[in-house]
C-alpha cells in the first residue's frame, strides 16, 4: 500500500470516474474497415512521402517490424513476408475517427478528445455497478457501427485509466474494457506497468527513475510523496504520483495543451445566428494558426464545437463537434479559418441560443518543406477566395478529387522538375487507399 | 426572443470580451455577413417548422452509414440496377431477407441474406436474377456481413 491514499475509501457511489478510449492501431484499423481481407495479416502504414513505418498491426509488431523502419528496408529485413503497405491517408483517418468520437459523445456525459486516437471521458452520472458493462457495450457499438476496435480503461484518475486501457488492449479477458476500482486491482495494474509506459513520465524522467531502482509504476507509487518532491522538484511528476495512488490530480485543462491546440470561449451572452458565431470561430481559428506557427508546426485536422447553455434548461439544447482533415497539413491562418468556417456551417443549426464555441487543431507535426506561402489576411481577398473555393470544392466533390486546382495549389513534382498537376502527385504516396467516406467517386462498388 | 436578430451594436458588445486578432479582417467579415440587421417581424414566424432534411430524417445512424454504387445486374429483379447508389447502415442488424453488403471472395457484394440453413452450418447470399449463382457460405474466413442496405438512390436528371 502506498502512502496517503486508499482507493477503497475513494470508492463511494459518488466518486468521479474517468475513462479513456484508445483506438487500437488507429491508422491500420481505419485501413481495415474497407479491407476486411486484411484481418489477421501484417499491415503497416507509412509516413508522409512513404518514408518510414508510422503504424503497425499487431501481426506486424509480432514480426518485429519497428516503428520508424524506413520503407525501403522492409523488404531487406523481412524477405519473403507478405506485408500489406499503405501510404498515410489522413482524410480517411480523420473522417473515421470522427465517427468514433461522435459515438463517444452520445454515450458519455462529457469527453475530451486528446489526440487522433485517444479520447478522455468523464463518467459522472453512470453508476459504478454498470460501468464495466457500459464500457463493453461502447466497444461493441464502435466495432459494429464504424468497424474499428477500441480499448477502454476506467479508473478514478486519468493516469490510472490510461494504464487500464493498456491492459484492456493487451488481454482479451477484459473484453476491451478494464476497470480499476479497488486497491487490489490498482496494485496489480501498477505492478504490471513499466515505469516508462506511465502517462506523463517522459523518457528523461523514466531513465532517472530506473537509475534509482524504480522499474514499475508500483515501485514509484510506493515511494513517499516527499521523496518524489525532493528528487524531482516538478509538479507534474508529483501529480503523476498522486494519480497512481488514486488521487485525481491532473487538471482537465492540462489535457488540451498536449497533443492538440484548442481555442475556445464562452460568450458574453448568447448568440443565435451563424454570422455572429462565424466571427468568433474565425478569431479562434486564427489564434490556433498563430500558435501552430509559433512552435513551427502544422496541423492536419481542424475541428469546431458548438454548445448551447446547459444551465438554461428552459431552452432547447444542442451540442455538436465535427472535424475536417486538411489536404495539406498547414499552419496558414487563411486555411485554418476557412476550414473552421466550413465545419461551423455544417454543425450550425438555427433556432438555438449558443453559449460557447471552440476550434481545435489536431494531427500536429513539424512544418514540412511542402508548406505553401503564408500570406497575411486581407478580408476582401479572403471573401473572394472563399467564393472561388466553394465552386471548386463543389466541382471536385461531384467529379472526383482535384478536377480543378488553383494556381497556388500547384506543387513541384516529386522529381523536383517542373510543376506537378495536382497535390496528389507532389508528395509520394504510392500505396494510398481510397476515400470512400469523403469522395463520391471512391465509394465502395457492389457486385 | 426566439428570433433574436443581431444588429451592429449588440454584435459589437458580444465581441467585447474577445481578443480580436486582426481588427481589419474582423470588421469586414461583419459587414459582409451582418446585412440582416433591420428585420420586420414576419407573420409566418409563429408557424416556422424546420425544413425537411434527408440527412436528418433518412440517415438515422450517421456514424454507421456508408454509401455504395451498384455494379452489374445481379439484383435486377429486386429493382436494384447498375449505376444505382445505395445507403448502407451498419447499425441495422440484418435479418433473413435483408439486402446486405458482404465481403466475399475479395470484394464487396450486395445480395439477399438467406438464413434458412443457418442451423445446418451455412448461410446463403441470393441474387435477384436467375442468371447469377447463389453463394453458399460455410467458412467464416474471408467472409463478413459488412452492413445492411437501407435506401436506394436513383438519379434521373443530371445534377
Amino acid at each position: 500500500m502506498g502512502y496517503g491514499y486508499s482507493l477503497d475509501s475513494h470508492f463511494r457511489k459518488d466518486i468521479e470516474m474517468y475513462g479513456i478510449a484508445d483506438l487500437d492501431n488507429c491508422y491500420v484499423s481505419c485501413e481495415r474497415v474497407f479491407r476486411p481481407d486484411l484481418k489477421g495479416v501484417p499491415v503497416v502504414v507509412l509516413s508522409n512521402n512513404d518514408g518510414c513505418v508510422v503504424a503497425r498491426s499487431n501481426e506486424a509488431k509480432a514480426m518485429g517490424i519497428k516503428e520508424g523502419t524506413p520503407y525501403f528496408q522492409l523488404e531487406q529485413q523481412f524477405p519473403g513476408h507478405k506485408i500489406a503497405v499503405f501510404s498515410s491517408n489522413y482524410e480517411l483517418y480523420g473522417e473515421l475517427t470522427g465517427r468514433v468520437v461522435s459515438i463517444i459523445r452520445q454515450e458519455t456525459p462529457a469527453y475530451f478528445r486528446y489526440s487522433i486516437d485517444e479520447c478522455f471521458m468523464y463518467l459522472d452520472g453512470i453508476e459504478l455497478d454498470h460501468l464495466q458493462k457500459w464500457g463493453e457495450n461502447l466497444h461493441k457499438r464502435v466495432k459494429r457501427e464504424v468497424g474499428m476496435p477500441i480499448s477502454i480503461g476506467l479508473a478514478p484518475t486519468k493516469t490510472l485509466a490510461k494504464i487500464a486501457s493498456k491492459l484492456a488492449k493487451k488481454y482479451e479477458v477484459y473484453k476491451h474494457c478494464c476497470m480499476i476500482d479497488n486497491d487490489y486491482k490498482r496494485e496489480k495494474a501498477l505492478e504490471w506497468c513499466p515505469i516508462e509506459d506511465v502517462w506523463g513520465i517522459g523518457r528523461r524522467y523514466a531513465a532517472k527513475l530506473q537509475s534509482l531502482g524504480v522499474k514499475t509504476a508500483l515501485d514509484f507509487a510506493k515511494h513517499h510523496k516527499d521523496w518524489v518532491r525532493l528528487t524531482f522538484n516538478n509538479i507534474n511528476i508529483v501529480r503523476t504520483w498522486q494519480e497512481l495512488n488514486g488521487e485525481d490530480a491532473v487538471p482537465n485543462e492540462e489535457l488540451a495543451k498536449k497533443k492538440s491546440i484548442c481555442t475556445s470561449r464562452s460568450f458574453n451572452g448568447m448568440i443565435p445566428d451563424i454570422e455572429g458565431l462565424r466571427t468568433h470561430v474565425s478569431n479562434y481559428a486564427a489564434r490556433c494558426a498563430e500558435k501552430l506557427r509559433q512552435q513551427n508546426t502544422v496541423a492536419s485536422i481542424v475541428g469546431v464545437f458548438l454548445n448551447t447553455n446547459a444551465f438554461r434548461e428552459d431552452l432547447a439544447q444542442y451540442w455538436n463537434f465535427q472535424e475536417r482533415p486538411l489536404i495539406t497539413p498547414s499552419s496558414s491562418t487563411i486555411t485554418i479559418i476557412q476550414t473552421a468556417n466550413d465545419v461551423l456551417q455544417s454543425i450550425y443549426r438555427p433556432g438555438h441560443q449558443y453559449k460557447k464555441a471552440g476550434v481545435i487543431v489536431m494531427g500536429i507535426g513539424p512544418d514540412s518543406p511542402i508548406q505553401q506561402d503564408l500570406f497575411d489576411i486581407n478580408a476582401e481577398q479572403f471573401q473572394k477566395m472563399r467564393r472561388l473555393d466553394e465552386v471548386v470544392d463543389r466541382i471536385n466533390r461531384m467529379h472526383g478529387s482535384e478536377t480543378i486546382v488553383l494556381g497556388s495549389q500547384q506543387y513541384t513534382k516529386k522529381d523536383g522538375k517542373g510543376k506537378a498537376d495536382v497535390f496528389a502527385n507532389a508528395i509520394k504516396h504510392d500505396f494510398k487507399s481510397k476515400n470512400p467516406t469523403t469522395r463520391w467517386a471512391d465509394i465502395i462498388k457492389l457486385h | 426572443m426566439r428570433n433574436f436578430v443581431p444588429n451592429f451594436r449588440n454584435v459589437y458588445e458580444i465581441m467585447g470580451n474577445i481578443k480580436i486578432i486582426r481588427g481589419v479582417f474582423d470588421t469586414k467579415l461583419e459587414l459582409e455577413h451582418a446585412g440582416i440587421a433591420a428585420g420586420f417581424p414576419s407573420p409566418a414566424d409563429d408557424y416556422r417548422h424546420e425544413t425537411l432534411d434527408f440527412n436528418r430524417d433518412y440517415i438515422r445512424h450517421p456514424e454507421a452509414s456508408f454509401y455504395g454504387d451498384v455494379e452489374g445486374d445481379s439484383m435486377r429483379d429486386a429493382g436494384l440496377l447498375d449505376g444505382d447508389r445505395v445507403i448502407i447502415d451498419r447499425a441495422v442488424e440484418p435479418h433473413h431477407g435483408s439486402i446486405v453488403v458482404a465481403w466475399w471472395d475479395g470484394g464487396f457484394t450486395m445480395k439477399f441474406l438467406d438464413l434458412t440453413h443457418r442451423k445446418d452450418g451455412y448461410i446463403e447470399l441470393r441474387p435477384a436474377n436467375p442468371d447469377y449463382p447463389v453463394f453458399k457460405v460455410d467458412d467464416p474466413n474471408n467472409f463478413e456481413i459488412w452492413g445492411t442496405v437501407i435506401h436506394l438512390i436513383r438519379t434521373f436528371e443530371k445534377i
